[in-house]
């Protein structure tokens, strides 16, 4: 199920990363080529998804090629802990 | 690259796009050609043909470590080692069959060349049926690539390397000051840099000699990037994208466009560019900008120029490399501009050396404080991103301007960002803090040159102080 992730993503985003609780994130916003998210800030997504999901994203990964939006991400997370 | 190298260069591209079959080995004989082609005369003349010969080998070298089993068959790499060789031996021949408007006819005898091929395949094969040490292996090439490069990109080590071969040679050696230049090799190593590690961590996608060769030593990118991923480019060499009017329409326009940013507009400008000797002989500060933002105008058309050339070319052949520039000059920030510079590159290090070092920092879950961590990574990459390009005070100061300048801007959005500015709630006075935005960010980047293109940081500083008016 996709919808649970995008919810906690949200919500970590919008608390820990741009520290503004409550924001509301479209899911097809763009993170990453926008700027809203900066490369460390992108290292602790990276951490917290780890923790919460059991789901690694690499590197070389944590561009915008691989995932832009949470969508992209929450879709990413999602067919890897089907593996 | 001439005018006449692209043009001959694209010509090919033009006829491997219509092929219908064998596009890989053919894509293989012309770059393999190409990087003996383009290497420009080194003062001791047989490297000219060594240096190529060297890039091929640790390619090679580098494919039998990164490769698994499956892909190491003879059966199916036998065309592509056969195309290599016989572009190699072909070279060398040039002595003999004397086409001196090609090629140099300084090559080695054929006893040699042969013997050093004959050498360099046998470890490789060696190499191939080591097989469970690969690892260990990696390791080593990793080292061992990193110190080949420092020693490249350190003037005195290029010097005392070169002036070593010399003496080799002649009796009576007379020390050369002309670096030795290896084409392509900064953009190589990155590239064999990013397969190795990829490898380590087990995410590099199994590909056969031919796909790994022609990742690496690309004839479009070879000479000035983008660095692009193994695993994008073989995806589109195995099934590449389809040419029809509009992408002939594209490509012809972006080769168009990239031949006239580089041979018209960064030409013009280099004649009123920065360098040592305006500096020393301007008197007044309006010329000093005059020529520092020509610099920064030129080094901008003359590289995204290259990009452009690159990426029309590699359009032609089925294969879309990725874009290195996206109007950097145009950003309203250092972060920004920074996505929007040498992209492949900055991509590189964030995945090789910004994350990781981050991730490590962060897992550890020290409590470090934040700007302690940001200032330590950020200023860390942009000081190796300066030492790519050399291993001089200069570059490393460039990097150390760029790094300090991100640290500076992070913190600085993060704290409006927390305290939401009167400029965030109106459209007209957000637009105007855009705007200056962007002429702070461009000057910011234009002094920066100032330390990479001038030959040392006092001329750099005399320079700056002439900028300011302060002498």
């Amino acid at each position: 199920m996709v919808e649970p992730i995008l919810i906690a993503l949200e919500e970590y985003i919008s608390s820990k990363i741009l520290k503004q609780p409550g924001r509301k994130i479209p899911p097809q916003e763009l993170l990453i080529s926008s700027g809203l998210i900066d490369s460390f800030s992108l290292i602790d997504l990276a951490l917290y998804i780890e923790d919460k999901f059991g789901v690694r994203i690499a590197d070389t990964e944590l561009n915008s090629q691989t995932f832009d939006s949470i969508d992209q991400l929450a879709a990413l997370i999602d067919s890897r802990s089907l593996k | 690259m001439t005018i006449l190298q692209i043009a001959i260069l694209t010509t090919l591209a033009i006829i491997i796009g219509q092929m219908p079959k064998g596009r890989p080995l053919a894509m293989l004989a012309i770059s393999t050609f190409a990087i003996f082609w383009l290497q420009p005369n080194e003062p001791f003349v047989t490297l000219t043909f060594w240096l190529p010969v060297a890039t091929l080998g640790i390619t090679a070298f580098s494919w039998a470590i990164c490769s698994p089993p499956e892909t190491r068959s003879l059966r199916n790499n036998w065309p592509a080692a056969t195309v290599i060789m016989g572009v190699v031996l072909l070279m060398d021949l040039n002595r003999y069959l004397r086409f001196d408007q090609i090629y140099s006819t300084g090559t080695p005898v054929i006893q040699q060349a042969m013997i050093v091929i004959i050498g360099l395949t046998a470890v490789t094969l060696l190499f191939v049926r080591w097989k469970r040490a690969s690892l260990f292996f990696s390791i080593i090439a990793c080292t061992g690539i990193v110190l080949l490069f420092v020693i490249m990109k350190t003037p005195n080590l290029n010097h005392a390397v070169l002036n070593s071969f010399i003496a080799l040679r002649t009796a009576n050696p007379e020390s050369k000051t002309i670096p030795l230049a290896w084409l392509g090799f900064s953009y190589i190593a990155f590239r064999l840099l990013h397969t190795l590690r990829d490898r380590q961590s087990g995410i590099l996608p199994p590909v056969e000699l031919a796909e790994y060769f022609n990742y690496l030593i690309f004839f479009p990118s070879f000479t000035a990037g983008p660095i692009d991923r193994l695993e994008r480019f073989v995806k589109e060499l195995k099934t590449p994208l389809p040419l029809g009017n509009e992408d002939w329409i594209d490509a012809g326009t972006r080769l168009f466009v990239g031949l006239f940013k580089k041979f018209v507009i960064a030409d013009l400008l280099a004649i009123i560019s920065l360098n040592d000797i305006l500096v020393t002989h301007v008197k007044t500060a309006g010329w000093m900008w005059v020529f520092l933002y020509a610099y920064a105008f030129r080094i901008y058309f003359d590289f995204s120029g290259y990009t452009d050339i690159a990426i029309g070319m590699g359009r032609l052949m089925g294969i879309r490399l990725p874009e290195n520039f996206n109007a950097p000059y145009l950003k309203s920030n250092l972060t920004q501009f920074w996505n929007s510079w040498h992209i492949s590159l900055t991509q590189w290090f964030r995945s090789y050396f910004f994350n990781p070092v981050t991730r490590v920092i962060r897992s550890a879950k020290i409590p470090i404080p934040i700007w302690i961590i940001l200032f330590f990574t950020q200023v860390s990459t942009m000081v190796l991103i300066g030492l790519w390009h050399g291993v001089t005070t200069g570059f490393a100061l460039w990097g150390l301007w760029h790094g300090i300048g991100l640290f500076l801007q992070n913190r600085w959005s993060e704290f409006f960002r927390m305290h939401n500015p009167i400029w965030n709630q109106n459209q007209g006075l957000s637009a105007v803090v855009k705007a200056l935005g962007v002429i702070l960010t461009f000057n910011y980047v234009a002094l920066g040159w100032l330390f990479f293109t001038l030959s040392s940081p006092a001329m750099a500083w005399l320079a700056f102080q002439k900028l300011f008016g302060i002498i």
